[in-house]
């Protein structure tokens, strides 16, 4: 578990960040958020003590990270930078087992490792092992990059901003990648971005920052009903809200049994989410959708009237 | 950038039917040099005077045909370019160059009368303008080819071994080997002293560049002035520098004994050394320090983040990463003392450089150019030898 509280961080007159309290429980996956110079990355480099902060504490695991030797925390901390930070002179696999090296792994056990990594990160082993960073494409040498900072299997992962230097091709092939990692890894992970999409598609807990401080935190889903204020609104999307929270919604959410009346033509699988749902009726021009489990058998069905009805519920929930 | 690739335009296109004008006006001067100039010139001994010869006389119709042949054939096969005819053409240079001490046997059989033991033949004009453009092909060539700078390097070293074959074995009359002859001992001695000389003032200023570009990373304020310092200092002249050092070395050797027991002295090795050394700092320190600040902050940053301390750092990523800038400034810094060094035979250090100014108070060429001539060498291979090793130690094979 990471916790920080009342955190600040002053670079001579200038203060980066000020103030800032959040807690990321363990397994879970936090998105710091904001545009430039807002002290998202400086909050994540005083987590690894790149940067020693100012005021306040920040806790690891029950314990204050002034404690721990800097050296020594970071190795157990994973860190994944922009530009990757691959060393150009070092093959693909001397470079994923930097830190087991680090931390006095025997070489059979870190060739083990390393080899476990690649497969996991969809590197084959014959083809990567040996090539040198200039030889590898942007996403490949990202995919490199979180593999050499899963190595030692740390509990915690730090990203600062990971994929944006990729296309956007590669930018979601990654993120969907890092989400189903997530899923099997349960890593506590905290996530720098500026890209609100990349956020809301990854985090549990979304941090939005701004001149230093938080402006709003919360689960994806809370922020997209309530936005703070007009700053965290137009992070969002401003008009295309809406489809953002649809985006984060599954169609088996808001089915309903199956009526009386006869199927829907259109027919959408029940793992859907309700934004491609309704891309879905506005293409077939119908107000109704038949939900499917996975073996194309209605299980249910999906009414436009419906999910607008428990749109306004959920916005009334939210209020109170 | 080597001296061998100085000359090198950076985009080059394969195109056949263009014709390389390079190597064509190459192979026009080489002609043209060797049908106008003198080929060689010949004296009856040390002192008279030479007469010179054509190309004609000195190496008789055979000879001269078999040259113009050679040397058109570089023209021919450059007017239509392609890789076939690049690879025929390193092959002609290659003859070429290979068969220039056996024209010059062919030349002491025509010209010299055995009748006369002293009488001794020179290189003309001619011989050294196809020698030098000859180089100048090589360079072209292996930039087409896309060789590494290893394959002509030894190439030429297999061109040289065929020259110093042909000079100890037929070629006693050559002017060079009789200057060599009367004082082969004093020539293996200078060679020695010469290169002591340059690997001393080298290896410390590699330390000491080292040293000092490190502290100047750390301290920001140092930087400033030890550039001025060390500007200063490559701005005097070598004799100036040289005359300098006279009166405050004789001034410590007689007044500070230890000194003068380990051999200080106004003149000789300890001020060459200390001037070798001021010059050879600034390229040193500044190839050192550009080296080790250009090296990618993202990855120092990774390195820090990953957890490798401040000596793994630097030893694992930075100075690795640094090694080919830094091997550039050893070879720049070489390159310049090896030329250097002989200027220190003025003030008794000796080396290759003692026939240098011997020869130049005898009016005696030859004995000039077998002082310049090995520090030429020297030069080249030492160039070509820490280039092609900065090149293998570039990262993971990037260029």
């Amino acid at each position: 578990m990471i916790e920080l509280s009342h955190v600040s961080k002053r670079f001579g007159e200038e203060t980066a960040v000020d103030d800032i309290s959040l807690r990321v429980p363990k397994g879970k996956f936090c998105a710091l958020v904001g545009t430039s110079g807002c002290g998202k990355s400086t909050t994540l480099r005083m987590i690894n003590r790149l940067i020693e902060h100012s005021e306040g504490d920040i806790i690891l695991d029950g314990q204050a990270i002034e404690v721990y030797d800097p050296v020594k925390l970071r190795r157990r901390i994973g860190y994944v930078i922009q530009h990757t930070g691959l060393f150009p002179h070092w093959n693909v696999a001397r470079n994923i087992g930097l830190v087991p090296r680090l931390l006095k792994w025997s070489a059979a056990d870190v060739q083990g490792r390393v080899e476990e990594l690649m497969d996991l990160l969809g590197l084959p082993v014959g083809e990567f092992a040996h090539k040198y960073p200039h030889q590898l494409s942007g996403g490949q040498a990202q995919r490199v990059g979180v593999a050499r900072a899963l190595a030692a299997d740390p509990d915690i992962l730090l990203m600062d901003e990971p994929f944006g230097a990729l296309d956007p091709i590669t930018r979601e092939k990654l993120q969907d990648e890092l989400a189903k990692l997530q899923a099997r890894l349960h890593k506590t992970v905290v996530f720098v971005t500026h890209d609100m999409d990349e956020a809301l598609k990854l985090a549990d807990h979304l941090v939005v920052m701004r001149e230093g401080r938080i402006v709003q935190q919360g689960s994806p889903l809370a922020l997209l009903q309530q936005p703070a204020d007009s700053f965290v609104e137009s992070l969002l999307g401003g008009l295309e809200r809406g489809l953002k929270q649809a985006a984060l919604t599954r169609v088996k959410d808001h089915m309903t049994s199956m009526g009386p009346t006869l199927p829907a033509q259109s027919r959408i699988p029940a793992d859907f989410s309700l934004r491609q749902a309704l891309s879905m009726m506005l293409r077939d021009h119908s107000d109704r959708l038949t939900v499917v489990d996975q073996h194309d058998v209605p299980i249910g069905e999906l009414s436009l009237r419906r999910i607008i009805k428990e749109a306004q519920l959920d916005k009334g929930s939210a209020r109170e | 950038m080597s001296l061998l690739d100085a000359l090198s335009t950076p985009r080059l296109r394969w195109d056949g039917r263009h014709p390389n004008t390079v190597l064509v006006s190459l192979s026009l001067i080489m002609l043209a040099a060797f049908w106008s100039l003198d080929v060689v010139s010949m004296a009856p001994n040390r002192i008279v005077q030479g007469t010179s010869y054509g190309a004609l006389e000195a190496l008789g119709w055979p000879g001269a045909l078999l040259a113009t042949l050679l040397l058109s054939f570089i023209g021919i096969l450059a007017w239509q370019p392609s890789p076939r005819h690049y690879r025929a053409l390193l092959a002609a240079v290659m003859t070429l160059m290979a068969l220039m001490p056996v024209g010059l046997i062919a030349s002491s059989y025509l010209l010299i009368d055995p009748e006369l033991p002293q009488a001794r033949l020179g290189l003309g004009a001619a011989y050294w303008v196809v020698l030098f453009v000859l180089l100048l092909c090589l360079i072209e060539i292996r930039l087409r080819l896309k060789l590494t700078r290893l394959w002509p390097t030894l190439l030429l070293c297999g061109v040289a071994l065929v020259w110093w074959l042909c000079a100890t074995l037929w070629l006693d009359s050559l002017a060079l080997v009789q200057e060599f002859k009367a004082r082969d001992r004093q020539f293996l001695r200078a060679i020695g002293q010469h290169v002591t000389l340059v690997g001393a003032a080298v290896s410390i200023s590699v330390v000491v560049g080292l040293v000092l570009a490190m502290l100047m990373r750390r301290y920001a304020r140092l930087q400033k002035s030890a550039f001025a310092v060390l500007n200063f200092l490559q701005t005097i002249p070598s004799l100036a520098l040289f005359g300098l050092l006279l009166a405050p070395l004789a001034w410590l050797a007689a007044n500070v004994p230890l000194l003068g027991q380990l051999g200080v002295s106004g003149i000789g090795t300890t001020p060459a050394l200390i001037a070798l050394i001021a010059y050879s700092l600034l390229p040193m320190v500044r190839n050192t320090y550009i080296a080790l600040e250009e090296v990618s902050p993202d990855t120092l940053e990774a390195a820090k983040g990953m957890g490798m301390r401040a000596g793994q750092r630097f030893w694992q990523v930075r100075l690795p990463l640094a090694l080919p800038v830094l091997l550039e400034g050893v070879r720049i810094t070489t390159v310049q003392a090896i030329g250097l060094t002989a200027v220190a035979a003025l003030i008794g250090a000796g080396g290759l450089g003692t026939f240098i100014f011997q020869g130049l108070g005898q009016a005696a060429m030859d004995m000039v150019l077998l002082g310049a001539l090995p520090i030429l060498m020297l030069a080249l291979v030492v160039d070509a030898g820490l280039g092609a090793l900065a090149e293998a130690l570039r990262p993971g094979g990037t260029r």
